[in-house]
Protein backbone atom coordinates (compact mmCIF):
# COMPACT_ATOMS: atom_id res chain seq x y z
CA UNK A 1 0.00 0.00 0.00
CA UNK A 2 0.75 3.59 -0.49
CA UNK A 3 0.99 6.82 2.15
CA UNK A 4 1.50 10.52 1.64
CA UNK A 5 4.53 11.60 4.46
CA UNK A 6 3.77 15.16 4.92
CA UNK A 7 7.33 17.37 6.42
CA UNK A 8 6.83 19.99 7.80
CA UNK A 9 9.14 23.40 9.38
CA UNK A 10 12.85 21.93 10.48
CA UNK A 11 11.81 18.67 9.28
CA UNK A 12 11.02 19.32 5.39
CA UNK A 13 13.99 21.81 5.51
CA UNK A 14 16.02 18.23 6.95
CA UNK A 15 14.80 16.30 4.10
CA UNK A 16 14.15 18.81 1.32
CA UNK A 17 11.15 18.03 0.44
CA UNK A 18 7.42 18.87 1.58
CA UNK A 19 5.95 15.20 0.73
CA UNK A 20 7.44 11.83 0.33
CA UNK A 21 5.23 8.78 -1.43
CA UNK A 22 5.94 5.76 0.88
CA UNK A 23 5.32 2.38 -0.15
CA UNK A 24 4.74 0.01 2.39
CA UNK A 25 3.25 -3.85 3.41
CA UNK A 26 -0.55 -4.24 4.38
CA UNK A 27 -0.95 -3.66 8.17
CA UNK A 28 2.12 -1.73 9.14
CA UNK A 29 2.14 0.27 11.90
CA UNK A 30 2.77 4.34 12.03
CA UNK A 31 5.65 4.03 14.25
CA UNK A 32 7.01 1.19 11.80
CA UNK A 33 6.62 4.09 8.90
CA UNK A 34 8.68 6.57 10.94
CA UNK A 35 11.32 4.28 11.83
CA UNK A 36 11.66 3.44 7.72
CA UNK A 37 11.57 7.18 7.41
CA UNK A 38 13.99 8.09 9.92
CA UNK A 39 16.49 5.36 8.21
CA UNK A 40 16.17 6.33 4.96
CA UNK A 41 17.11 10.47 6.21
CA UNK A 42 19.29 9.72 9.15
CA UNK A 43 19.15 13.60 9.50
CA UNK A 44 15.80 12.87 11.12
CA UNK A 45 17.42 10.98 13.72
CA UNK A 46 18.06 13.39 16.33
CA UNK A 47 14.38 14.61 16.25
CA UNK A 48 12.98 11.23 16.96
CA UNK A 49 11.75 11.94 20.45
CA UNK A 50 10.09 14.78 19.90
CA UNK A 51 8.16 14.36 16.64
CA UNK A 52 4.08 14.45 17.04
CA UNK A 53 2.83 12.18 14.88
CA UNK A 54 -0.86 12.61 12.56
CA UNK A 55 -2.65 10.51 10.17
CA UNK A 56 -5.54 12.14 7.96
CA UNK A 57 -4.99 15.66 10.03
CA UNK A 58 -5.34 14.02 13.60
CA UNK A 59 -3.11 13.51 16.23
CA UNK A 60 -2.10 10.00 16.28
CA UNK A 61 0.10 7.15 18.29
CA UNK A 62 2.82 4.77 16.56
CA UNK A 63 0.84 2.12 17.27
CA UNK A 64 -1.78 2.88 14.88
CA UNK A 65 -2.23 0.72 11.85
CA UNK A 66 -2.56 2.55 8.57
CA UNK A 67 -4.39 2.08 5.80
CA UNK A 68 -3.64 2.67 1.71
CA UNK A 69 -4.17 6.57 0.58
CA UNK A 70 -3.49 7.52 4.47
CA UNK A 71 -2.28 10.87 5.28
CA UNK A 72 1.28 10.42 7.61
CA UNK A 73 2.21 14.01 8.92
CA UNK A 74 5.44 14.61 10.52
CA UNK A 75 5.34 17.75 13.17
CA UNK A 76 7.48 19.32 14.88
CA UNK A 77 7.05 20.20 18.55
CA UNK A 78 4.43 23.19 17.81
CA UNK A 79 5.46 26.76 17.89
CA UNK A 80 2.35 29.33 17.12
CA UNK A 81 1.34 32.36 18.56
CA UNK A 82 3.72 34.94 19.44
CA UNK A 83 6.43 34.50 22.32
CA UNK B 1 -14.99 32.21 13.00
CA UNK B 2 -11.70 29.82 12.44
CA UNK B 3 -9.13 31.12 9.79
CA UNK B 4 -5.84 30.73 8.84
CA UNK B 5 -5.09 33.73 6.37
CA UNK B 6 -1.59 35.29 5.14
CA UNK B 7 -3.16 38.68 4.69
CA UNK B 8 -3.81 41.28 7.87
CA UNK B 9 -5.94 40.68 10.73
CA UNK B 10 -9.03 42.29 10.84
CA UNK B 11 -9.48 42.75 14.58
CA UNK B 12 -13.16 44.32 14.62
CA UNK B 13 -14.17 41.78 12.17
CA UNK B 14 -13.03 39.21 14.88
CA UNK B 15 -14.80 40.94 17.86
CA UNK B 16 -18.12 41.15 15.78
CA UNK B 17 -17.95 37.68 15.08
CA UNK B 18 -19.07 36.97 18.53
CA UNK B 19 -21.12 39.80 19.35
CA UNK B 20 -24.28 38.08 21.10
CA UNK B 21 -27.21 39.83 23.02
CA UNK B 22 -26.90 36.78 25.64
CA UNK B 23 -23.28 37.74 25.72
CA UNK B 24 -22.22 40.68 29.16
CA UNK B 25 -18.76 39.95 28.53
CA UNK B 26 -16.02 39.66 25.43
CA UNK B 27 -12.43 39.20 25.83
CA UNK B 28 -9.70 39.87 22.85
CA UNK B 29 -6.74 38.75 22.94
CA UNK B 30 -3.57 39.40 20.34
CA UNK B 31 -0.64 37.82 20.00
CA UNK B 32 1.94 40.74 18.40
CA UNK B 33 5.23 39.75 17.13
CA UNK B 34 7.76 41.91 19.22
CA UNK B 35 11.19 43.57 18.32
CA UNK B 36 13.92 41.19 19.71
CA UNK B 37 17.51 41.49 18.84
CA UNK B 38 17.98 40.43 14.84
CA UNK B 39 14.46 40.18 14.21
CA UNK B 40 12.50 42.02 11.69
CA UNK B 41 9.29 39.53 11.20
CA UNK B 42 8.65 36.16 12.35
CA UNK B 43 7.49 33.38 9.62
CA UNK B 44 4.46 31.47 10.30
CA UNK B 45 4.39 28.24 8.49
CA UNK B 46 1.08 25.61 8.98
CA UNK B 47 -0.59 22.39 8.35
CA UNK B 48 -3.97 24.45 7.23
CA UNK B 49 -6.35 21.36 7.22
CA UNK B 50 -5.23 20.33 10.23
CA UNK B 51 -5.06 23.42 11.97
CA UNK B 52 -8.80 24.28 11.25
CA UNK B 53 -9.97 20.83 12.47
CA UNK B 54 -8.12 21.57 15.37
CA UNK B 55 -8.99 24.86 16.10
CA UNK B 56 -12.97 23.93 15.52
CA UNK B 57 -12.26 21.27 17.73
CA UNK B 58 -10.84 23.75 20.43
CA UNK B 59 -13.75 26.25 20.14
CA UNK B 60 -15.98 22.76 20.85
CA UNK B 61 -14.34 22.42 23.86
CA UNK B 62 -14.25 25.86 25.39
CA UNK B 63 -17.45 26.41 24.95
CA UNK B 64 -18.09 22.89 27.34
CA UNK B 65 -16.03 23.99 29.62
CA UNK B 66 -16.26 26.92 29.88
CA UNK B 67 -19.74 28.05 28.67
CA UNK B 68 -18.85 30.70 26.41
CA UNK B 69 -21.16 31.53 23.96
CA UNK B 70 -18.95 32.40 20.93
CA UNK B 71 -15.46 32.26 20.28
CA UNK B 72 -13.74 33.07 17.51
CA UNK B 73 -9.63 32.60 16.45
CA UNK B 74 -7.66 33.85 13.19
CA UNK B 75 -3.97 32.99 12.91
CA UNK B 76 -1.91 34.82 10.45
CA UNK B 77 0.71 32.40 8.42
CA UNK B 78 3.24 33.50 6.39
CA UNK B 79 5.55 36.61 7.24
CA UNK B 80 4.06 38.81 9.66
CA UNK B 81 6.43 41.78 10.50
CA UNK B 82 7.15 42.80 14.06
CA UNK B 83 4.40 44.68 15.57
CA UNK B 84 1.53 42.77 13.39
CA UNK B 85 -0.82 40.67 14.81
CA UNK B 86 -0.27 36.92 14.65
CA UNK B 87 -3.21 35.66 16.36
CA UNK B 88 -6.29 37.31 17.54
CA UNK B 89 -8.69 35.29 20.02
CA UNK B 90 -12.18 36.45 20.72
CA UNK B 91 -14.55 35.40 23.54
CA UNK B 92 -18.39 36.32 24.38
CA UNK B 93 -19.62 34.69 27.89
CA UNK B 94 -22.47 35.83 30.03
CA UNK B 95 -20.12 36.83 32.58
CA UNK B 96 -16.07 38.46 32.30
CA UNK B 97 -14.73 35.61 34.26
CA UNK B 98 -15.39 32.93 32.04
CA UNK B 99 -14.40 35.12 29.27
CA UNK B 100 -11.37 35.60 30.22
CA UNK B 101 -10.99 31.94 31.43
CA UNK B 102 -11.57 30.85 28.10
CA UNK B 103 -9.91 33.08 25.93
CA UNK B 104 -6.45 32.38 28.31
CA UNK B 105 -6.80 28.56 27.91
CA UNK B 106 -7.53 29.04 24.30
CA UNK B 107 -4.43 31.05 23.35
CA UNK B 108 -2.35 27.78 25.61
CA UNK B 109 -3.97 25.43 23.62
CA UNK B 110 -3.01 26.89 20.47
CA UNK B 111 0.50 27.49 21.11
CA UNK B 112 -0.50 23.49 22.43
CA UNK B 113 -1.79 21.78 19.83
CA UNK B 114 -2.48 23.71 16.57
CA UNK B 115 0.02 22.31 14.22
CA UNK B 116 1.56 26.04 13.27
CA UNK B 117 5.74 26.86 13.37
CA UNK B 118 7.40 30.43 13.31
CA UNK B 119 10.73 30.67 12.40
CA UNK B 120 12.45 34.33 13.35
CA UNK B 121 13.58 36.07 10.42
CA UNK B 122 16.11 39.01 10.42
CA UNK B 123 19.43 40.64 8.76
CA UNK B 124 21.47 37.91 10.32
CA UNK B 125 18.60 35.12 8.71
CA UNK B 126 20.47 33.16 6.02
CA UNK B 127 19.88 35.32 2.18
CA UNK B 128 18.64 31.73 0.80
CA UNK B 129 15.89 31.27 3.12
CA UNK B 130 14.77 35.28 2.85
CA UNK B 131 14.48 34.55 -0.56
CA UNK B 132 12.17 31.70 -0.19
CA UNK B 133 10.01 33.17 2.03
CA UNK B 134 9.70 36.69 0.03
CA UNK B 135 9.17 34.50 -3.18
CA UNK B 136 6.19 32.58 -1.52
CA UNK B 137 4.84 35.79 -0.47
CA UNK B 138 4.49 36.89 -3.92
CA UNK B 139 2.82 33.97 -5.35
CA UNK B 140 0.32 33.34 -3.00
Amino acid sequence: MRVQVKLFASYREVVGVRQLAWTLRDGETLGALVDAVVDAYPRLRGHRDTMFLAVNRAYAQPDVVLRDGDEVALLPPVSGGFE
Amino acid sequence: MIRIQRSPIDVAAVIDSVRRDEAGAIAVFLGTVRADPDVDALDYEVYKPMAIRTLADLVDVAQAKFGVVAMSIVHRVGRVPVGGDSVAIACAAIHRAEAFAACAWAMDEVKRVVPIWKQETGPRTPRARRRRSGARRRTR
